[in-house]
């Protein structure tokens, strides 16, 4: 009785959250609007991906191609027959279209899936890759469903409630497979597959089903991503994005559903942020070539003596604290000097970028940086948690591993 | 009616005859050895059994039933399990979690139902994890459930590997090699707790070892191989007496 | 077999050597990039992501080296070009590519080799958008400048072989076709001598008749004519294209017998066998890995060039990208890490593409290196020359 009370109230509390974000961002600009929408498909995305490749250990690096099959199929769907057919109502649509959606990238993934039987690690990662250049490639060519020009879904709906419910859902079946038992089978294949199947670990199995639940909400994402644009193109799906969503999984730290959630709302949100910048005459920001450079300089700067630090020094935690406070102080002054010395180069001097062409340099850069200094990605394998955090703390204790023999 | 045969079991890789018409059986219940030297083949056969390889020719039966060629998850939920050589734990996972993947083949609800966080799925997480509690126990590892796997000291691994085999519930369990690397004291505890393992719980158990003495006081009876031929078969005494093995191990004193 | 039929249906097997030359050509700069991915992969098990763009840097090397010498698109009177020119452009694209695929290596990649392959994958991935995107600020990119012509000193030059000559009908056609129209273009000559005071744009009837007659006869010889050109089989090369194929079979030498016969070489493939066992056989691996990238970043570099001169593709900081995700993919197909299988996987999947233009579905070149590698890797899963290891349980 108890756990169905939990239950109950958790998911009216799911669903309030999400009706109470719609009210919030409904009257902000579509600006704002979009980007609350992006960084929910995006957790999505990179919750899901995280299931294929950071739980399951299937090196997928093709994810955008799920995207794509959700939003072009269900973006024909709409265009073609939501005038001719009896639902109306344009919300049970849609939410019939993320199922249909999720159902077409499902059954792209199965076969996806497939090679994954066969093949390993790299060979997977380029396999799937390659699958989704497939997909976009022959979407770029059928010019029934617009070609590489792009295709109109009308009607438009945009919902951030039905995103923002989906993103929730993703993070509730994660989440339970890995407090249930269920879970550990495709932990255990990501860690040793001899082993598991020498357990009664149905491998094949495993690793089918993390690539059909996987790609299934990837699906229903693009199904949303379709109605909410109103227009998409095969570029929106390209491999660049595919690995945005690799990054986000990894930068949260792979296996870490927390990790991924973080990650996603982090990338998705600041390439867009940056982009919305505008300088004093209210044009977008401009920043002189040398001061890109000079930033640049400082963030080696910083890296190299922190990496030092962290590597070379095994001391009291408040002086190795003070040491990376020096370091980054050190980068600061750097970025000065440097800048002095770039000015005097004219090509850097007076060359004027606008901050939308140094977001995806920033984006490099983050990534770059958080890999050097913290590979296993922000959350490690941990989920966030207080106790985690306060272990994080604690002296000389390592969290979750007080091996007493 | 035996619980395993192996009927002139023969696997070829490339040239080399790995396990060359081995027949042997075993009874419900027994405490069987399988010795030899380096190379002799002793791992191969395991992987026969276990379905990893299939045999080139020759039949395994299990409760009188072939099962040559059926895939090793299906041969560990017939009944047969084993422990790895080079220890392969599921290293990035706690010890419990280890545990309680064994137990997961015997798992009563579905997936749809973990998905959806049923209490049925819960209930029965937490009666593996408590079964995995007790393997635990009886291979004296309940006091690190929550420690990582790869974060433990080899010998742990090493019953951590049979807590984890035990958890399939097994008829049959192949030990390979189990005492490797450890101290005299751990190798007497171990003796000890596998014989436990027959005594209280009915597991046959199948197990490869070098150590002589570990071998000799543990098993009832035993099979030789050499070069992939059985070449000696029989209790402890006649073994340790057989000339072909003393000949085989080079005169090494047994 | 309907579909084959279907699929070959529009094809033009007369086009299909000049085709084929061309897949060769385009296969071999493919080998050349996948050279690089296979042995960095072989060394460290690392997909070099990042390797692209070192082959991008590479074609901006030796259009600032062309620009350098004079070779300025603007400049009315260019120097005369030499193949001087070009070594220097060459040299100085390998050189400065070696320079990016060692610091690349030293500061990227170095620090991730103790943690997971895929914290050192997305490092890669981090430096190779890096690279484009950063480049993009700096480095000319729009509109997309491309090395002068003028700096090909063999530009226009070009030999024509004649593989299958016209069919004998064709041949005949013309050869009937010629003294009619020679007839009635007498015919009609004559007629307007006869009559000088005519307009020939309003003649009168008998005029008339004889002017189109005139005229549509010689279309006919025309047309003949045209056909008997089109008819046979030609290969035609430009002399730039063969220097580049020349070149690239050479440079795959030297880099064979460095790799088999020098100590280096020895080493790097020690390594590239068990690292560790390498490293503790007292081979000093960071050397051996520094080795691995310098070659494989010059031969991009020299690819770069190559391709930059003598096909006069335009650069942006994106030039990198499909050439390298393609020969990524002729590496994987050969069997990573596996040197002959680079070339042979470059090989294929440069004439693949050609086949597929060929074919007439040029809109499907690229999708047609996955499809290739997809099925090649079901049936092989370790690549064409790979070997697919079983695991030791
Ligand atoms: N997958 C395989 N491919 C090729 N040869 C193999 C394979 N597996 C085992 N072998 C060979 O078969 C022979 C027997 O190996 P096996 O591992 O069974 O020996 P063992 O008796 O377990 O020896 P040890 O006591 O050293 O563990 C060895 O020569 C081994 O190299
Ligand atoms: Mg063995």
């Amino acid at each position: 009785m108890r756990f169905w009370s939990i239950r109950l109230a958790s998911v009216l509390i799911a669903l309030g959250a999400c009706v109470l974000l719609q009210a919030l961002v409904g009257h902000a600009s579509d600006y704002e609007q979009r980007i609350v929408v992006l960084v929910g498909l995006y957790i999505t995305l990179s919750v899901s991906l995280n299931l294929i490749n950071g739980i399951t250990g299937q090196f997928s690096i093709g994810h955008a191609a799920f995207y794509q099959v959700g939003a072009y199929l269900t973006g024909y769907l709409t265009l073609n027959y939501f005038s001719k057919q009896p639902i109306h109502n344009m919300l049970l649509w849609v939410i019939l279209m993320m199922f249909v959606g999720a159902i077409g990238a499902a059954v792209a993934g199965f076969i996806v899936g497939l090679p994954s039987l066969r093949l390993r690690g790299d060979y997977l990662a380029i396999v799937t890759l390659g699958f989704g250049e497939i997909i976009r490639i022959t979407v770029q060519n059928q010019p029934a469903i617009g070609g590489s020009y792009g295709m109109n879904v009308t009607p438009k709906y945009q919902s951030v409630a039905l995103v923002w419910l989906l993103a929730i859902i993703c993070i509730a079946v994660c989440r339970n497979l890995l407090k249930t038992a269920h879970g550990l089978p495709f932990l255990s294949v990501r860690e040793d597959e001899v082993a598991s199947q020498a357990m009664g670990v149905n491998v094949t199995r495993v690793k089918v089903t993390a690539f059909l639940i996987g790609s299934a909400f990837a699906g229903a994402a693009g199904a949303l991503l379709a109605h909410f644009e109103g227009f998409i193109t095969p570029t929106t799906f390209g491999m660049d994005v595919s690995f945005i969503i690799l990054t986000m999984v990894v930068l949260g730290g792979t296996g870490s559903i927390t990790g991924s959630i973080f990650a996603a709302a982090l990338l998705a949100y600041l390439p867009e942020y940056l982009r919305g910048l505008k300088g004093a005459d209210g044009q977008p920001l401009m920043i002189p070539g040398s001061n890109v450079v000079a930033w640049l300089v400082a963030v080696a700067v910083a890296v190299t003596l922190t990496r030092l630090v962290m590597n070379k020094y095994s001391g009291d935690k408040l002086k190795k604290l003070a040491l990376y406070l020096g370091a980054f102080a050190l980068a600061v002054v750097s970025r000065f000097i440097a800048a002095f010395f770039l000015r005097m180069i004219p090509v850097m001097a007076n060359k004027q970028i606008p901050i939308d062409q140094v977001r995806m340099v920033i984006f490099a850069v983050t990534l770059i940086v958080i890999m050097l200094l913290r590979p296993q990605g922000i959350f490690a394998h941990h989920e966030f948690s207080w106790s985690w955090v306060k272990g994080l703390f604690k002296r000389g204790e390592v969290p979750h591993s007080a091996v007493s023999a | 009616m035996s619980i395993l045969e192996l009927q002139a079991a023969t696997i070829k890789f490339g040239g080399l005859i790995a396990v060359n018409e081995v027949s042997f059986k075993l009874e419900k219940g027994d405490l069987f050895g399988l010795i030899g030297p380096n190379g002799a083949g002793k791992t191969t056969c395991f992987n026969l059994i276990t379905g990893v390889y299939k045999p080139t020719s020759g039949d395994i039966i299990f409760h009188g039933r072939q099962i040559q060629g059926t895939p090793p998850n299906r041969i560990a939920q017939l009944g047969i399990c084993r422990t790895f050589q080079n220890i392969r734990l599921f290293p990035a996972l706690s010890v419990l979690e280890n545990v309680v993947v064994g137990g997961f083949l015997r798992h009563r609800t579905t997936l749809a139902g973990a998905l959806l966080y049923l209490p049925s799925s819960l209930r029965e997480t937490r009666r593996l994890k408590d079964e995995a509690m007790d393997y635990l126990k009886i291979l004296d590892l309940d006091g690190v459930p929550n420690a990582r796997a790869a974060d433990l000291p080899y010998g742990m691994q090493r019953r951590l590997e049979i807590a984890r085999a035990m958890a399939t519930k097994p008829e049959l369990l192949l030990l390979d090699e189990p005492a490797a690397g450890m101290n005299p004291q751990e190798k007497q505890d171990l003796m000890e707790t596998v014989k436990r393992i027959r005594d209280d719980h009915g597991i046959t158990i199948l197990v490869i070892e070098h150590d002589m003495r570990f071998v000799m006081n543990l098993c009832e009876r035993i099979v030789v191989l050499d070069h992939g031929e059985e070449i000696a078969h029989g209790p402890p005494e006649a073994i340790r007496n057989d000339p072909k093995v003393i000949s085989a191990y080079l005169g090494e004193p047994v | 077999m309907t579909l084959a039929l279907h699929l070959v249906a529009g094809v033009d097997f007369n086009t299909l050597p000049q085709q084929l030359v061309n897949g060769l050509l385009l296969g071999a700069i493919y080998a050349l990039i996948a050279l690089g991915y296979t042995m960095v992969y072989g060394v460290l098990r690392l997909i070099n992501f990042a390797h692209g763009e070192v082959y991008m840097l590479g074609a901006y090397v030796a259009l600032f080296v062309s620009y350098f010498m004079g070779f300025r698109p603007d400049a009315t009177h260019p120097p005369q070009a030499t193949i001087l020119n070009l070594v220097i452009m060459l040299l100085a694209s390998m050189v400065v590519c070696s320079i990016v695929g060692v610091c690349i290596e030293r500061f990227a990649y170095r620090p991730m080799r103790s943690h997971s392959r895929i914290a050192s994958l997305i490092t890669a991935i981090g430096v190779s958008l890096l690279l484009q995107y950063g480049g993009a600020l700096f480095l000319p990119n729009s509109p997309p400048p491309s090395i002068s012509e003028s700096v090909n000193p063999f530009h226009g030059q070009s030999k024509e072989f004649t593989l299958k000559g016209p069919s004998q009908d064709l041949v005949m056609l013309v050869e009937k076709a010629k003294p009619a129209k020679d007839q009635a273009q007498a015919a009609y000559q004559g007629w307007l001598t006869s009559h000088p005071n005519a307009d020939i744009y309003n003649l009168p009837a008998d005029g008339q008749a004889l002017k189109e007659a005139q005229q549509s006869s010689t279309d006919i010889f025309n047309d003949a004519e045209h056909k008997v050109e089109a008819g046979g089989v030609h290969l035609i090369i430009q002399t730039g294209q063969a220097v580049m194929l020349v070149s690239t079979v050479v440079l795959m030498g030297i880099l064979t017998y460095m790799v088999l016969f020098t100590r280096a070489g020895r080493a790097m493939r020690a390594v590239s066998h068990d690292f560790d066992s390498a490293a503790l056989m007292g081979i000093n691996v960071n050397n051996i890995v520094t080795f691995t990238f310098v070659l494989g970043s010059s031969l991009a570099g020299a690819g770069a060039m190559m391709t930059a001169t003598f096909l006069g593709t335009p650069l942006t900081t994106f030039y990198g990208l499909a050439p390298g995700v393609k020969a990524f993919v002729a590496a994987v197909l050969g069997g990573i890490g596996n040197i002959p299988g680079a070339v042979l996987g470059g090989l294929l999947m440069g004439m693949a593409e050609n086949m597929v233009v060929w074919a007439g579905y040029s809109n499907y070149r690229d999708a047609v290196a996955f499809l290739v590698l997809i099925i090649v890797l079901l049936f092989k899963p370790g690549g064409l020359m790979g070997s697919s290891k079983v695991e030791k349980v």
